[in-house]
């Protein structure tokens, strides 16, 4: 649950970013920073997109319980 | 006839048809009206007739099922009775009375003949079984509640209630798990059974699992594999509906028909006709997010870059103009300098040169008035000197001819002269005579020539007046 809102968070962060790159709306002086913080967030989103964290034999324990 | 075959008597399937068409048709012979429902009109508008699927059910579940036909001017004419008293044609899932005789043969098997419909009757068990669902749904306020869940951005974990061997399973998977764009989908099956009377519980007990580990999934399908419409009336049942409905967890339903919209599609999150589009929607979902990364990594690759170097274009552009500006700057002054260098030059030039020109002007006169004194004085004198050489010359001239006029004078009064003109001179006694009367007949006279002299005697003498 921690993991995907990390990702929807990380989605929407990204989103703010891009907007602000493409309206011009960050400073030259932050742009490195921004930069590196979006490769961070697309390569969250890209996990996420092709792995799975999710193991059925842990479910298949869960639900004998 | 019945022959031997492999030392047993058989008969030919056509031989069995013909005797069971015979025993119906002496058996029902007449028509009779029976209670059914039309699970699926199959109307045809280009030939006109329509082949109804009738069923009959109990508790939603299909006890019996019968093909039948109207022909085209029958089902006109019920037709127009459906809209006008019910306001709407005849359709699918309407309980009906209808008028039929039992038909058979030998290639397409038992029908009904159907030749009426009690108009009157009709509002299908099983229409109203739906609408009663969804009366109970509504009023409970569930039937939109599994609507309006809201969907994980990435719906990747899937819990799947299915048959396993079916072919609805299969193309659901087929679309999620092979698809070329590398999303992967954690997806576990929930076994069920999604026909017959048992469908629902068992629905509803996989329902109920799920609920149970719903921290691991996003999503429910309830992906049914083939099979034609009559069993659908399950997903009309109002508990299976209901478990939907009330469902943690979006439900999703690939139900796969091609008509009628049940209760649990129409409460489902969403729902799609086949298992495949299902699966589609999901890959789109995919998409929604996937493309908008794959644009932001786009942007981050170019529009940094760009934004520097438009950054590195502006400072350098503001350098240019600085440089520009400085420069006209002392363009200007340069300019100014020289103009008013120039202003000086050309005033002391100006100022020199009308000096100049004065004095110029000066010795100019100085010299004009002198020459015109000289020339006044010279030419007078000369002019003295002409009139005086005029002078003289015309008294010499007027000498001169003066002289010659009395020369020819004296030169014309010289008598030989006018004797070489033919004159001549006479004389008596050596006396001029100018005058006859001076002279007397017989005279001896003496006659000068210009060379030589002559004596002659006067005979005749005349006198002048």
């Amino acid at each position: 649950m921690a993991n995907k809102l990390k990702y929807e968070e990380a989605f929407s962060e990204l989103q703010e970013i891009v907007n602000d790159i493409e309206n011009g709306e960050i400073d030259v002086d932050d742009l490195s920073q921004k930069v590196k913080r979006a490769a961070e967030l697309i390569k969250i989103c890209r996990n996420k997109l092709s792995s799975t964290e999710e193991d059925v034999n842990s479910i298949l324990k869960e639900l004998e319980d | 006839m019945p022959e031997i075959v492999a030392g047993q008597k058989a008969f030919s399937l056509l031989e069995v048809c013909r005797s069971l068409e015979k025993t119906i048709t002496n058996r029902y012979g007449s028509e009779f009206w029976v209670k059914a429902e039309i699970n699926k009109l199959n109307h045809y508008p280009h030939s006109g007739h329509a082949y109804p699927e009738l069923v009959e059910k109990k508790n939603g579940v299909v006890q019996a099922e019968m093909r039948s036909v109207i022909w085209g001017t029958n089902f006109n004419s019920i037709n127009d009775r459906f809209k006008q008293l019910l306001g709407e044609p005849i359709k699918d899932g309407i309980e009906v009375l209808l008028l039929a005789s039992l038909d058979y043969n030998a290639k397409y098997g038992l029908s009904l003949h159907i030749s009426d419909i009690d108009v009157s009757y009709t509002l299908g068990e099983l229409q109203k079984e739906k609408q009663e669902s969804i009366n109970r749904l509504k009023k409970e306020g569930l039937f939109e509640a599994n609507r309006k869940k809201r969907l994980a951005l990435l719906p990747k974990r899937i819990a799947l209630i299915s048959v396993e061997t079916s072919k609805g399973y299969a193309d659901f998977l087929k679309v999620i798990d092979q698809n070329e764009f590398g999303y992967r989908f954690f997806h576990m099956l929930f076994p069920a059974l999604l026909q017959g009377d048992r469908a629902v519980a068992s629905i509803g007990n996989q329902l109920k699992r799920i609920a149970k580990v719903k921290h691991h999934f996003d999503a429910v399908c309830i992906i049914r594999g083939g099979g034609g419409d009559v069993g659908l009336s399950t997903f009309n049942n109002y508990e299976l509906a209901k478990a939907v409905a009330s469902f943690p967890l979006p439900v999703f339903s690939g139900i796969g028909h091609s008509t009628n919209e049940t209760v649990t599609e129409m409460v489902s999150f969403r729902y799609a006709i086949t298992p495949t589009e299902l699966g589609d929607f999901f890959i789109q979902r995919f998409h929604n997010f996937s493309v908008p990364i794959q644009d932001a990594l786009k942007l981050l690759k170019n529009k940094p870059k760009q934004i520097l170097i438009e950054e590195n274009h502006r400072f350098l552009q503001n350098i240019k103009s600085l440089r520009y500006e400085l420069k006209a700057k002392m363009r200007h002054s340069k300019t100014s300098l020289n103009t008013t260098l120039s202003e000086f030059q050309h005033l002391s030039k100006s100022r020199l040169r009308k000096d100049a020109n004065g004095i110029l002007n000066l010795a100019e006169q100085l010299s004009r008035g002198s020459k015109s004194i000289l020339n006044t004085a010279s030419k007078s004198a000369q002019e003295q000197m002409e009139d005086l050489s005029k002078a003289y010359q015309r008294f010499q001239d007027s000498a001169k001819l003066d002289l010659q006029n009395k020369e020819r004078f004296i030169k014309i009064s010289d008598p030989i002269n006018t004797l070489k003109l033919g004159y001549s001179i006479t004389k008596l006694n050596g006396r001029l005579i100018k005058n006859s009367e001076d002279l007397k007949l017989g005279d001896q006279i003496e006659n000068t020539f210009a060379s030589g002299t002559a004596i002659s005697e006067v005979k005749f003498k005349k006198n002048g007046k």
